[in-house]
This record gives structure tokens, sequence and C-alpha cells, in this order.
């Protein structure tokens, strides 16, 4: 479950290079491949949290808190 | 302007400004970390002249580009000058979050004489490799005194997921302005930008607050190698968004005095990709910190 997010996280990063490339390019191409990406990363970056919420959720995954109150 | 490759600038005292602001900063801030009185003013006047020059300088690019002073060389080399920043932010939290998995994954467990390594857990008495690990193997390790261990887990749906929506929200809104942008919806437009910086600022305002909660639970800087990492990179998260707040606000600005249209835009990519970038820093840190 874990290699899954960071796989849709690096999947995030793909598209958030694939924009800086857009930007590096410019004109009517890049600026399009650039909104494009970027819309693709916010898209999968909410599924992403979406999933994580619901796994959580659903007990597929546990959250890995914090707290400094000891246990014992 | 009359060379069609280059665009040479007019001389500019902008610069000078700028290093006497940086030293200026730097003169203070030393001289407040060895608790002399007069440290923090001067930092607080190296500050002012550094936000007086970037008023200044940028304020004079602005200028030139409205006034069509720029040419396609120019406005490739503002893509270049932006793609090299944008390589250098990433590398800059590729640091810290290669730190926090360096000492999660490899040198807390080897502490506690994992993987046969020569760190064994003689070295520290009565160390044994947990994490989050908010005490220093030293201070409080060696006469037996009980490394800080076994914590009950933080409630992940409370402030860390909700400031997580608020920035992907914000995310959301910002593709939105891009898109009125680029079909030439202008209130829109303006309306999206205004949403996505009053998301900023809620989440700064989440942030301190769960700032305040971490220290009231005794969660500090000093709080071993997870203490340290923990407020680098969320530090410097915040400060980033700091940052994207302001930026977003010029270009909020530009925006209501029409500085862009259907093709000419880069401020506002530029800034938009940083806006993202931060957002995908934090749920990285959303991520790596509170749910793997």
């Amino acid at each position: 479950m874990s290699l899954f997010v960071i796989a849709i996280l690096a999947l995030i990063f793909v598209f958030l290079g694939s924009a800086v490339i857009g930007l590096l390019r410019g004109g009517k191409a890049g600026s399009d491949r650039m909104f494009k990406a970027l819309r693709m990363r916010i898209i999968l970056s909410v599924l992403l949290f979406a999933f994580l919420l619901l796994a959580g959720l659903l007990g597929w995954i546990e959250p890995n808190g914090f707290n400094l109150l000891p246990t014992q | 302007m009359s060379n069609e490759k280059y665009y040479v600038p007019h001389g500019t005292y902008w610069p000078i400004i700028g290093s006497i602001g940086i030293s200026t900063l730097f003169i203070g801030f030393a001289n407040q970390m060895h608790d002399v009185s007069w440290g923090w003013p001067v930092m607080v006047l190296g500050f002012a002249i550094i936000a007086f020059m970037m008023f200044g300088w940028l304020g004079t690019v602005v200028a030139e580009s409205v006034g069509g002073m720029y040419n396609s060389q120019v406005d490739k080399s503002f893509r270049w000058g932006m793609s090299w920043f944008i390589f250098s932010e990433v590398m800059f939290f590729a640091a810290f979050f290669g730190a926090l998995l360096y000492a999660r994954v490899l040198s807390v467990p080897w502490l506690g004489g994992a993987d046969n390594n020569m760190f064994t857990p003689e070295l520290w008495e009565g160390f044994k490799a947990t994490w989050p690990l908010i005490s220093t193997p030293g201070e409080v390790g060696q006469n037996g005194v009980a490394f800080a261990t076994n914590f009950k887990l933080v409630d992940t749906w409370g402030l860390p997921a909700i400031n997580t929506a608020l920035l992907l929200t914000s995310g959301v809104t910002l593709t939105y302005a891009h898109h009125a942008l680029r079909a030439g919806h202008r209130d829109a437009l303006m309306g999206w930008m205004l949403a996505t910086i009053a998301l900023g600022v809620v989440f700064l305002g989440f942030q301190i607050t769960e700032y305040g909660h971490a220290y009231h639970d005794g969660l500090k800087l000093t709080s071993g190698i997870y203490g340290s990492t923990f407020y680098l990179l969320t530090g410097f998260h915040g400060f980033h968004v700091t940052i994207g707040v302001i930026m977003l606000t010029v270009i909020l600005y530009r925006i209501q005095k029409g500085h862009f249209n259907l093709e000419n835009h880069f401020a506002f990519e530029g800034v938009a990709w940083y806006w993202h970038f931060v957002d995908v820093v934090w749920l990285g840190l959303f991520i790596f910190v509170y749910w793997i």
C-alpha cells in the first residue's frame, strides 16, 4: 500500500516536471502543456488525499502520527 | 528596443542596495545570536532594506515588461531563470526529505544495532531504535535513562488533514484561475485568485496553531532528530507558503492593473507553478510524516 502511495506521489512529480518543460518552452504549445500538466497534478493529488483518508477509515493503512505523551 | 537578439539592461543601483541589505541582515542576525542588544534592530533594518530593494527592483522589471521593452530573447531568459530557481527549490526540499528518510530508515536503526553496522547498541547504553525519536543519544541515554520511546498516535485526521485539504483546495482554485486567465474571464480570474490567497492565509493560521500544540506537548527544535527534521521541513514549507501568498497577492494586483493577456502571462505561470510545488511538498510531508 505504501509503495502505491509513493508511486502516485512520484507520478505527481512527473506532471510537475512536465509543467516546468512547458514553462521553459513558452508560447502557445508550452502554455497548453503547462496548464494540462498542472491540472493533472491537482487531480491526482486530490484523488491521492481522498484515497489516504479512505484507506485510513477502512484500516488498509495505519496512520503514523506522533504525540509526545508516553504510553507507559 | 533596437536590438532584436539581446536586451542590455541600463545601469542600476538596486544590486548594491540588495547587497547592503543582506549584509545588514546577517550582521544583525549574527549579533542577535550573541545576545548583543543592537542585533535585533539591525536585523529588522536589513530586512527592511531587502524589502525596499525587492519592491524597487521588481517594480522596475514589471514597468519595463509592461512598457514593451522586452523581446522574445528576454522572455526566454526569464523562463530559464525560473527553471533554475525551480531546480534549486526541488534540491532544497530533497535535501530535507533525504535527511528525514536517512535518519528514520538508516541511522536511527543503526544506532539500535541494525544491519550489523559499526554503530551498535553499546555505543549508547539503553538506546532503543524507535520513531519518532525525540531525544538525542548522549544527552539522556548514557546513564541508563530511558530514551523517549512509545508515543500515542496523534489524530492524523485533525489539523494535518485539514491543512492538507486546505492546500489542495487552493491548488484547485488556482487551476480554475489559470483556466479563467487562458479563457479571458477576468472577473472569475480575480475571484479564484482571491480564494487561493485566502486559503493560503488560513493554512498558515492553522500551521501556527499546530506548532502551538506541538510545542506545548514538548516537541521542540531540540527534540532529537525528529524534532529537528520536523521543524526544519514544516518551517521551511511554511516560509515558502508565506512567500507564495505574497507572490500571489502581487500577481492579483498585476491582474487588476491589466498586466496580463491570453498570450503573455509568464509571471502568472511562474507563480502558479511555485504554488503547485509548495502544495505537493506539503502532500509529501503529510504522507511521510503522518502516514507512511
